[in-house]
C-alpha cells in the first residue's frame, strides 16, 4: 500500500493548476480518479499480457509447471499447422480488407451526397455490425447448408459454377499457384471473407462518412466546374484527404480480422480440412481444444506482438499524440 | 461515375440525375446487406417439413401443384416455441414459465453481465475521462496513448492468461470470487479503454468555464463534476454504456471459456450450442438467432445517434 | 504541442508503469496476482456469511449433494434434441436414484458440451474448485487427465468390487494408463461398425474392397452412394477414430511403431488411401461426406433418408441415427434409439465389420465410455454407490443402451439387456459378430498425443483424398509423421 502512495505522489506531482488548495484529497484527486480504471486495466490487461509471456516458457507436468526455455517456440513456429496457418491468415487478412475497405468506399461516397434518406440507409446499413459474429456466422452457414440452405440451388448449379456446382463446406482449395502459400483458397475462405466483412463494412464505412464529411465542398465543386471529372476528383482531392481515415480503419479491420474467432468458429471450424484454419483458431484448438497451454501461449505472444506492432503503426499515421493533448 | 464528361454541361446535366442514381445503388446495395437477415427471418417461421425440403423453397407458399399462392402460406412459430419451451406453471406469475434454457438461463445471466459491466464502466470511464479532460498531470499524454494503444489488444490472446488466472484465483480461494464477478471483471477491462476515449472527447466540448463558476460558488471538483459536467456529458456516457452493453451482450469466447457453470453461462454459448444440438432443425437455429439478435439491433435503432458519434468519435483517435 | 512523434519511448515508460502496477498488485495477494479485479468483488460480499451457515447442520442427516458431469441435460426436454436419448435417459433416472439413496445423496447432474467437457475438468481440478464427483468420459481423454492429474487412480477401489472380475479385460485395458493403474471404470464398449441398408446390399455387405466396387457400381446406376462416413476435419479430427482408422487398419495399415511414434508411410496405408481416391472418383462416396464442418454431423443424413448405403461409425451410432426412412419407403421414426433397433429387427438395416482385401482382417476401433472420477471430488463415497448402482442388473441396462451406446463391459449382462429390450436382440447378436470378424483395438495404439495425432491424421487423410487427389501419397504421409514425431 505504501507503493501505492508513492505511486500517487509521482503521477500528481504537478496537480492541476487550478486547483491548487484544498485537501490532499483534492490536490491528488486525478490520481484518484483514474485509479479504478487503471487497476482494472492492470488486472485484465497487462497482468495477462505478461502472464502470457511466462506460459510460454512452460509446460504443464502433472500438477506444476516446468520451464522449458524456448521449446514451446520451436514446436510452435516448426510445425506445419503454423505455417499453413498464417498463409491462410495473410489470405483471409488481404481479402477481408480489400473487400471491406471497397464495399466501404463506394457506400460511402453514394452516402455522401446529401440523400435525403441518407440516415435511413445509414441506419439499415449498420445493423449487420450490431449482430453478433456468432450469429452472423450461424446465419450464413445456413444459408450454405447442402441440399437445405436457400443458397444450396444457386451454388449447385452447375452452369454458374462449373463443372459440379459449389458446396461452400466442402469444396477443397485449387492447387495453389506457388507451393506452400494458399492461393488461390477454398469457396468456404470466400465466404468467410464475405461474412467477416459483411460485419464490418458499417463501421468503416462510418469512419470513411465521417471523413468525407470534412472534405471542403468548395474545393470539389470548383474542380467539377473546372472540368475534373469524378473519378479525377476522388483520386486526386478526395482520397488524399481522407487517406489518415483509410490507414485507421484499414490497421482497425487487420486487428479484428487477426483476432476475430466466432465467425470461424460457427462458420466453418477451420475447415475443409485446413483450408480456413487461420492463427486465432489455431491458438483455440491448441490452448483450449489439446490443452497445451505453453505452445498456446507462445504462440499467443507472436500474435499479440503482431497486433502491438499494428497497434503502433495506427498510433503513428493517425498522429494521436496530437490529438491527445 | 468513371465515364463521365469532362465538360461542365454535362457535370451539371449529371447533378439532376445523380440523386435517382444514387438512391438505386442505394437501395440494391442495402438490399443485398438485408438478404441474409431476411432469409434467416424467412426460414424461423417455417415449419420443420418445409425447411427439410429440397430443394429449398423461398418461402412456404407453394401449393401441390408447386405454384405460389398466398393463401398456400404456411408460416408457424414451432421453432421459437421450441426455443422458449413455453410451459404452463401455475406457479408462475404469467400462468406459464420458459422452461427452455436459453430464456430461462442464458438470457438473464447474459443481462446482468451486460449490465453490471456496463454501470462499471460508465462510471469508471467518467471518472477516467474528466481527470483526462480537465487535470494536466505528469504521464498523462503517456497515460492516454498507452489507454489508447489497449483498445487495440484483443481479447483472444490474454484470454489464456486469464484463464489461467481464474483458475488461480479459484486456488487461492479469494473470498467472494465466482464466474459471475470475474467475467464481469474482463467485460469491463475490456471495454474500459475505448469508453474512456470516448467520454474524454466528449468531456473536452463541455466549457470549463461552467465549473470555474461552481468552484466560485463553492463546490469541490467532485460536486461540480456531479453536478454540472456529468448531466452536460450524459450523450457521452450513455454512448460508453450502450457499446458496452451490446459488446458484452454479442461476445462469445470470454464467455465460453471462462464459464463452465451451466447456471452462468451466456447467450452466445447458448447459440453456439443450439447448432450441434439441433442438425437439421434449421427453424429453430434461425429462431433462436432472431430471438438473441433483436433485442440489440432495436436497441440500437432507437439510439442509433449516440452510437454514431460514439464511434466516429472514438475511432478515428484509435 | 509538440509534433515530435515520441510515442515508443511514452508507451515504454507506461508499459514500466503498468508492469509496475501489476507487480504490486502481485505483491498484495501472492497466490492470487489478480487482486486489482477486487473492485468487482464487493458485490459479491453476501456470499461470505452464507458459507458458514451451511455447516452447523447435523453431517448425519444432512442429504449431500452428487454432482455429475454429462454431455446430457435432463432439463432440455426439446424431443427433437440431438441428444435426446442421453437427456431422456437422466431425465428417467435421476429420480430414481435420488429415491434409492434418499436421505443419503442427492443427484445433480451439470451438463457440459461434448467437446468442452474434457477441458472444462482439466481446468476445474487445476483450479481445485467445483469439480464433480463424477464424469462421463470415453477412454480418448484418459492420458490427457493422467497427465493433468486430473482424475484419481481406481485401481484399488475397483479390483475390490464384486463386479470387477465381470469386466471385459479389453475395457479394463482401455482404462489404463501407461504406469499400469486404472483410471476409469468401463461401463459400455464402443466398438466400430458398419451400419448398412440390407436392400442395397441383397447379397450382404461387401467382404473385399473388390466386392464392395462392384455393389457400388451397381448402386451408382441407381442414383444412391454406396458409402457416406465422417470424412471432415471437424472437432478436431475427429473423422479419424470414426472412419480413418477403420478403413486404414482394415488395409493392415498403422498409425504407430509400437513405440509411441507416429508411422503413417507405410505401403498398406498408401494402398489404403489410393483405394478411397479411387472409390471417391467413381462418385461411390456421398458428397455430404465433408460437410461435416459447417453442419456438425450431416455425414449422417443420407443413411437417415437411405442416400447412401451404408455408414461406418462407432457402434453407438444408432442412437443418433434415426429418424430412419428405408430404400423400400417404409419409415422409422419415433425419434429416440429404437428407430435404428427396429430397422435391424426388422431386418432392413444390417450391422456388418468393414470390408478388408483378402487375406487381410476388418480392422475395427474400439472405445469405452465409463466414469471417471476427478481428483479433488467432494463426495467420492456418492460416486462409489453411483457406479455400484449403474453396475446393477437393474440399472446397467439402461445406461448401456442409453449414454453407453455399445456392449455392456460388464460380460454378464448381455442376456440381461436382450432380456430387458427384447428389440436389441438383433442389433446385439449382428453387432457382437461384425465385432468378432474384426481385430478391434484402439485407434491410438502406443500414440500419447491423441488429439494432436487425430488432427494430423485426418488432415492428410483429407488433403490427400478431397484437396490434392494427385499428390504424391508417400512423401505426404512421410510429411505428416514427421510433423508429430517432432513433439516426441
Amino acid at each position: 500500500m505504501a507503493t501505492q502512495a508513492q505511486a500517487a505522489n509521482t503521477t500528481t506531482r504537478t496537480t492541476s493548476r487550478r486547483i491548487r488548495q484544498g485537501s490532499f484529497f483534492n490536490q491528488t484527486l486525478p490520481f484518484w480518479l483514474l485509479l479504478p480504471t487503471l487497476l482494472i486495466i492492470a488486472a485484465i490487461q497487462f497482468y495477462p499480457g505478461f502472464y502470457s509471456i511466462w506460459l510460454s516458457f512452460q509446460e504443464r507436468q502433472g500438477a506444476v509447471w516446468n520451464f522449458v526455455g524456448l521449446r514451446n517456440f520451436e514446436r510452435m513456429f516448426g510445425s506445419a499447422a503454423f505455417r499453413e496457418s498464417v498463409g491462410h491468415t495473410a489470405v483471409f487478412l488481404i481479402g477481408y480488407i480489400v473487400v471491406t475497405m471497397a464495399a466501404s468506399l463506394i457506400i460511402a461516397l453514394l452516402l455522401n451526397r446529401k440523400l435525403k434518406l441518407g440516415g435511413v440507409y445509414i441506419s439499415l446499413i449498420f445493423i449487420p455490425w450490431v449482430i453478433a459474429d456468432v450469429i452472423a456466422g450461424l446465419v450464413f452457414g445456413l444459408l450454405v447448408v447442402p441440399d437445405y440452405g436457400l443458397l444450396s440451388p444457386i451454388l449447385s448449379n452447375p452452369t454458374l459454377f462449373p463443372p459440379n456446382g459449389l458446396s461452400i463446406p466442402s469444396d477443397p482449395a485449387p492447387r495453389p499457384w506457388i507451393q506452400g502459400f494458399p492461393f488461390p483458397p477454398a469457396p468456404a475462405m470466400y465466404y468467410l471473407i464475405l461474412a467477416t466483412s459483411w460485419r464490418a463494412l458499417p463501421f468503416v464505412t462510418l469512419l470513411i462518412l465521417a471523413a468525407l464529411k470534412t472534405v471542403p465542398q468548395e474545393i470539389v465543386e470548383s474542380a467539377r466546374m473546372d472540368g475534373a471529372s469524378g473519378a479525377q476528383v476522388l483520386r486526386f482531392i478526395t482520397l488524399p484527404l481522407i487517406l489518415p481515415t483509410l490507414v485507421v480503419a484499414l490497421f482497425n479491420l487487420m486487428l479484428g480480422g487477426m483476432n476475430g474467432i466466432g465467425l470461424v468458429f460457427t462458420l466453418t471450424r477451420g475447415g475443409p480440412g485446413t483450408a480456413t484454419e487461420v492463427l486465432s483458431f489455431l491458438l483455440y484448438t491448441i490452448g483450449f481444444g489439446r490443452l497445451e497451454f505453453g505452445r498456446a501461449a507462445a504462440l499467443s505472444v507472436f500474435i499479440a506482438a503482431i497486433n502491438l506492432a499494428l497497434i503502433m503503426l495506427t498510433l503513428r499515421v493517425s498522429r494521436t499524440e496530437e490529438r491527445v493533448a | 461515375m468513371q465515364a463521365s464528361l469532362p465538360s461542365s454541361q454535362g457535370y451539371a446535366a449529371r447533378k439532376r440525375l445523380q440523386p435517382w442514381l444514387t438512391n438505386g445503388a442505394m437501395i440494391v446495395i442495402i438490399a443485398l446487406l438485408m438478404l441474409p437477415i431476411a432469409l434467416t427471418l424467412s426460414t424461423s417461421f417455417k415449419r420443420e417439413r418445409d425447411v427439410l425440403r429440397k430443394p429449398p423453397v423461398l418461402v412456404p407458399c407453394d401449393g401441390p401443384d408447386g405454384r405460389f399462392s398466398l393463401s398456400e402460406c404456411r408460416f408457424d412459430i414451432e421453432g421459437y416455441e421450441r426455443v422458449i419451451a413455453p410451459r404452463s406453471n401455475p406457479n408462475s406469475l404469467l400462468g406459464f414459465s420458459l422452461t427452455g434454457r436459453m430464456f430461462s438461463t442464458y438470457v438473464p445471466n447474459t443481462l446482468l453481465y451486460a449490465f453490471a459491466s456496463s454501470a462499471l464502466v460508465f462510471v469508471f470511464s467518467g471518472l477516467a475521462g474528466y481527470a483526462f479532460s480537465r487535470y494536466r498531470f505528469c504521464g498523462r499524454r503517456a497515460l492516454m496513448v498507452a489507454i489508447l494503444a489497449i483498445t487495440g489488444i484483443p481479447l483472444l490472446t490474454n484470454l489464456l492468461a486469464l484463464y489461467q488466472m481464474a483458475v488461480d484465483l479459484r486456488k487461492a480461494g479469494i473470498p467472494g470470487y465466482d464466474e459471475r464477478m470475474f467475467i464481469i471483471a474482463v467485460y469491463v477491462g475490456f471495454q474500459l479503454p475505448f469508453s474512456v476515449w470516448i467520454v474524454k472527447g466528449f468531456f473536452d466540448t463541455i466549457p470549463r468555464e461552467l465549473e470555474e463558476a461552481a468552484f466560485i460558488d463553492g463546490c469541490t471538483p467532485i460536486g461540480a463534476l456531479w453536478r454540472i459536467v456529468v448531466p452536460l456529458a450524459m450523450p457521452g456516457l450513455l454512448a460508453a454504456f450502450l457499446l458496452c452493453f451490446v459488446n458484452v451482450w454479442n461476445e462469445f469466447i470470454a464467455g465460453y471459456l471462462l464459464i463452465t457453470k451451466r447456471d452462468l453461462r451466456t447467450v452466445m454459448f447458448g447459440m453456439y450450442d443450439f447448432l450441434s444440438q439441433n442438425i437439421i432443425n434449421y427453424q429453430v437455429v434461425a429462431a433462436a438467432c432472431v430471438l438473441i439478435a433483436a433485442p440489440v439491433v432495436i436497441l440500437f435503432l432507437f439510439t442509433r445517434k449516440t452510437f454514431f458519434q460514439a464511434l466516429t468519435e472514438g475511432a478515428i483517435k484509435g | 504541442m509538440s509534433n515530435q512523434p515520441l510515442i515508443p519511448k511514452r508507451i515504454a515508460a507506461l508499459l514500466a508503469t503498468f508492469a509496475a502496477l501489476s507487480l504490486l498488485a502481485a505483491a498484495c495477494a501472492p497466490a492470487a496476482p489478480a487482486a486489482p479485479a477486487a473492485p468487482a468483488e464487493q458485490p459479491a460480499a453476501p456470499a461470505q456469511p452464507a458459507a458458514p451457515a451451511e455447516q452447523p447442520a447435523a453431517p448425519t442427516s444432512e442429504v449431500k449433494d452428487f454432482i455429475t458431469w454429462y454431455q446430457y441435460d435432463e432439463k432440455n426436454e426439446d424431443p427433437k434434441s440431438d441428444e435426446r436419448v442421453g437427456n431422456e435417459y437422466l431425465r428417467k433416472t435421476i429420480p430414481l436414484f435420488n429415491e434409492a439413496f434418499k436421505g443419503k445423496w442427492r443427484w445433480v447432474n451439470q451438463p457440459q458440451p461434448f467437446d468442452k467437457m474434457a477441458t472444462s475438468l482439466v481446468a476445474a481440478v487445476q483450479a481445485g474448485g467445483e469439480v464433480p464427483d463424477l464424469m462421463q468420459a470415453s477412454d480418448a481423454s484418459i492420458i490427457p487427465f493422467i497427465k493433468n492429474g486430473t482424475v484419481q487412480d481406481l485401481t484399488d477401489w475397483i479390483k475390490a468390487q464384486p463386479w470387477f472380475a465381470d469386466l471385459d479385460p479389453s475395457a479394463v485395458a482401455a482404462c489404463t494408463g501407461p504406469d499400469g493403474r486404472i483410471y476409469c471404470v468401463p461401463v459400455a464398449m464402443t466398438p466400430q461398425i458398419v451400419f448398412a441398408w440390407k436392400d442395397y446390399f441383397p447379397d450382404g455387405y461387401p467382404k473385399t474392397p473388390e466386392e464392395f466396387k462392384q455393389a457400388a457400381e451397381a448402386l451408382k446406376a441407381k442414383g444412391v452412394a454406396a458409402i457416406t462416413y465422417f470424412g471432415s476435419t471437424a472437432f478436431d479430427g475427429e473423422g479419424t477414430p470414426r472412419f480413418t482408422n477403420t478403413l486404414i487398419k482394415s488395409f493392415g495399415g498403422t498409425f504407430d511403431d509400437g513405440q509411441g511414434n507416429m508411422k503413417l508411410n507405410t505401403p498398406e496405408n498408401v494402398a489404403a488411401i489410393e483405394f478411397l481416391r479411387e472409390i471417391i472418383a467413381a462418385g461411390y462416396v456421398h458428397p455430404r461426406t465433408w460437410d461435416g464442418t459447417t453442419t456438425p454431423f450431416i455425414e449422417e443424413e443420407p443413411m437417415k433418408t437411405a442416400e447412401a448405403a451404408s455408414f461406418p461409425t462407432g457402434i453407438f451410432g444408432y442412437r443418433y441415427v434415426n429418424p430412419l426412412k428405408a430404400p423400400s419407403g417404409k419409415e422409422y421414426n419415433k425419434g429416440n434409439e429404437e428407430d435404428m433397433l427396429d430397422a435391424i429387427t426388422a431386418g432392413d438395416v444390417i450391422i456388418a465389420p468393414f470390408f478388408a482385401p483378402a487375406g487381410k482382417k476388418p480392422g475395427c476401433g474400439t472405445g469405452v465410455t465409463g466414469f471417471v472420477i476427478p481428483t479433488g471430488a467432494k463426495n467420492v463415497e456418492a460416486a462409489y454407490d453411483y457406479i455400484n448402482w449403474v453396475m446393477s442388473k437393474e440399472q446397467n441396462p439402461d445406461w448401456v443402451l442409453g449414454p453407453g451406446g455399445g456392449f455392456p463391459a460388464l460380460r454378464s449382462m448381455l442376456p440381461e439387456i436382450e432380456a430387458r429390450a427384447p428389440v436389441a436382440k438383433a442389433f446385439y447378436e449382428q453387432a457382437a459378430a461384425a465385432v468378432a470378424a474384426s481385430e478391434c483395438r484402439p485407434w491410438y495404439g502406443t500414440l500419447e498425443r491423441r488429439d494432436e495425432a487425430k488432427k494430423i491424421i485426418q488432415s492428410v487423410v483429407y488433403k490427400l483424398t478431397k484437396e490434392d487427389p494427385t499428390a504424391d501419397i508417400a512423401a505426404t504421409l512421410k510429411a505428416a509423421e514427421e510433423e508429430y514425431n517432432k513433439g516426441n
